[in-house]
């Protein structure tokens, strides 16, 4: 106990003096700032409640629940026709196409193994403002809203994994509404521990003070398993204008804020083949998100 | 066991016509005729079928988080160092009004972060506050502070139920998975065991697990079973071929399930005792045995 308790009050943090700046940094010619001579990367830096609920009981639950038994490996895929050899010349810098075509949403999901049980891999949140695009300062109000929903800023932290906010521009004209190259929206992909500190505070504050809100609908029964979306492993929906206020670090001053945003949030997994959406819903809804069945 | 023989069979035999390999299915001594004739075959009994039977292992998943060990925490200091060095600049105008309370709350908590990261002596000598315009800046943030109920005390990480050694309290090892473990008589002799019962004729294993775990734990509680799919096996007497007597097997099927509210109030007349447990101290109450045959189930945190 004593030994447990000397550990809790032990300092982690040494203030010794500043090394000595014996040769100073390349400065960048733009920005005139320093520049680190190598890559600076920030990792973890608190204990993450989410992450450790998932490798304690969710990845378990979610290995027992999707798990199929094979005894054997699986057989090669047949051959229907002659594969492509690049060195044949007539094959050669032709159109490849796959045999069959597409195999999208007719592929099994891989064997059960302890690297294919499913897991988060990141939280997608992105929103389209369309005064931006008559003026693109219209963008900023949703760009300040994000920075405080996600804790992300532009490449904050040296060279990271996740760009941060980014801005989605359009990519096609549209007679009246778009042109290509015009900032209309704003996009932030969530890895880590910011997307478990996002998925907690939708769970724990958003979601359940969220009127009229029962659950993301499910698609009926009836619906295709072959389509795209649900052999894609990504469960989407969107949070009205009204959620945006009930963010905890927008809450506390929601008046900066020009308007109220909603959102569209994906949550991509690694669960691919067929039924993989419904394997995404299961390990979603362990995370405390709630669906319902119109 | 049928198509072992029909495998072995065939590559003794593999010129066999059809009929000789139906023929040899069953017995398995056709290939060396000649011994046989000279050994008259020793008729076994007919094994005993075995008894299935369905265990549930019901889990409490930890209700706090663990606590970092000082090398993790020595990390999460350093690595909350480098971020704070290295975040883009904060754009104080949009989030505040200039010189709002709010604005000064954050800005004294920010320099408690800073120092705390950096160094008790970090931005000292940018400071030209006055001791009175501190004082009150220090009165207004207390104030928000107690408006806002930041000053309630969090509940203690370790709970009554640890420090009386409750061990059938729900609210012990809150860092830790917990599991369910029932004291019973059998042959004369107590032994702990997961909840565990016979399956029926025509009932499917994990309905079987389910129906046993509230006969012995009674209803008085909400739990879920993880799946239909066994998370394990434990065959409590493998076959002795030595023994003349054979015993049937007694073959286990373990399936997870949670506990999400109630309490177990076990059958009295079956069972004497019931404890919450960690993996550790479930391995110092069952049988060697059985421990070799669960341990891989439990978990270690």
């Amino acid at each position: 106990m004593s030994v447990a308790a000397a550990a809790s009050t032990r300092s982690v943090v040494r203030f010794g003096r500043t090394p000595k700046i014996t040769r100073h940094l390349r400065k960048n010619k733009r920005t005139q700032l320093p520049q680190p001579h190598v890559n600076v990367l920030t990792r973890e830096f608190a204990p993450c409640r989410f992450e450790d609920h998932y490798h304690n009981t969710l990845q378990d639950n979610a290995m027992y629940m999707t798990y199929i038994h094979e005894h054997l490996p699986r057989p090669e895929s047949r051959h229907i026709r002659l594969t492509y050899d690049p060195n044949d010349p007539y094959a050669k810098n032709r159109y490849n196409p796959p045999v069959g075509g597409s195999q999208l949403g007719k592929k099994p999901p891989p064997p059960s193994s302890p690297d294919t049980v499913i897991r988060l891999e990141k939280i997608s949140v992105h929103c389209m403002v369309k005064e931006a695009i008559a003026s693109k300062s219209n963008l900023l109000g949703l760009i300040m809203a994000m920075r405080a929903l996600t804790g992300e800023s532009y490449k904050a932290g040296g060279h990271h994994a996740v760009e941060g906010i980014q801005i989605v521009r359009g990519k096609k004209s549209v007679g009246g509404w778009i042109r290509p190259g015009v900032p209309v929206g704003v996009k932030v992909d969530l890895k880590g521990q910011s997307m478990y500190d996002f998925l907690g505070t939708l769970t724990e504050f958003v979601l359940p003070r969220l009127r009229d809100f029962q659950g993301v609908v499910l698609p009926p029964q009836s619906s295709s398993v072959n389509s795209p979306s649900a052999v894609s492993g990504v469960v989407s929906f969107g949070l009205p204008p009204t959620a945006m206020g009930l963010f905890p670090q927008v809450e506390v001053n929601l008046d900066s804020y020009p308007k109220s945003y909603g959102m569209h949030i994906h949550f991509v997994t690694n669960a691919t083949g067929l039924g993989a959406q419904n394997r995404a819903r299961a390990l979603v809804s362990g995370f405390q998100i709630p669906f319902v069945r119109k | 066991m049928l198509s072992r023989h029909a495998l072995t069979s065939c590559s003794r035999q593999p010129n066999a016509a059809f009929h000789y390999f139906r023929r040899s299915l069953a017995t398995e001594t056709t290939s060396e005729p000649s011994s046989s004739a000279l050994i008259p075959p020793v008729r076994t009994k007919r094994l005993p079928r075995a008894q299935i039977s369905a265990s549930v292992i019901l889990n409490r998943s930890p209700i706090i988080t663990r606590t970092p060990t000082l090398f993790e925490r020595a990390y999460y200091a350093y690595q909350a160092r480098i971020r704070r060095a290295l975040h883009n600049p904060f754009p104080f105008d949009f989030y505040f009004k200039q010189g709002s309370l709010l604005e000064t709350q954050f800005s004294m908590e920010e320099k408690k972060r800073e120092r705390r990261a950096f160094g008790p002596k970090f931005n000292k000598e940018e400071e030209f506050v006055s001791k009175e315009k501190a004082a009150a800046d220090k009165a207004a943030a207390d104030q928000l502070a107690l408006q806002e109920g930041e000053t309630e005390e969090l509940m203690p990480r370790v709970h009554v139920a640890d420090t009386n050694r409750d061990l059938k309290s729900l609210d012990r090892k809150g860092k830790r998975n917990i599991y369910i473990l029932l004291q019973t008589k059998q042959d004369s002799k107590y032994i702990w065991r997961f909840p565990q019962g016979g399956v029926e004729k025509g009932e499917l294993l994990h309905q079987a697990a389910q129906r046993d775990l509230y006969s012995e734990c009674g209803e008085n509680m909400d739990t879920w079973i993880v799946s239909r799919n066994p998370i394990g096996v434990y065959n409590e007497s493998p076959l002795d071929p030595l023994s003349s007597e054979p015993k049937p097997e007694k073959i286990t099927f373990f399936f997870k399930a949670h506990i999400m509210a109630g309490q177990a109030k076990p059958n009295e007349e079956i069972i004497s005792d019931f404890a919450w447990l960690t993996k550790q101290e479930i391995e110092q109450r069952v049988e060697k045995d059985y421990w070799e045959g669960v341990k891989d189930m439990l978990s270690d945190y």
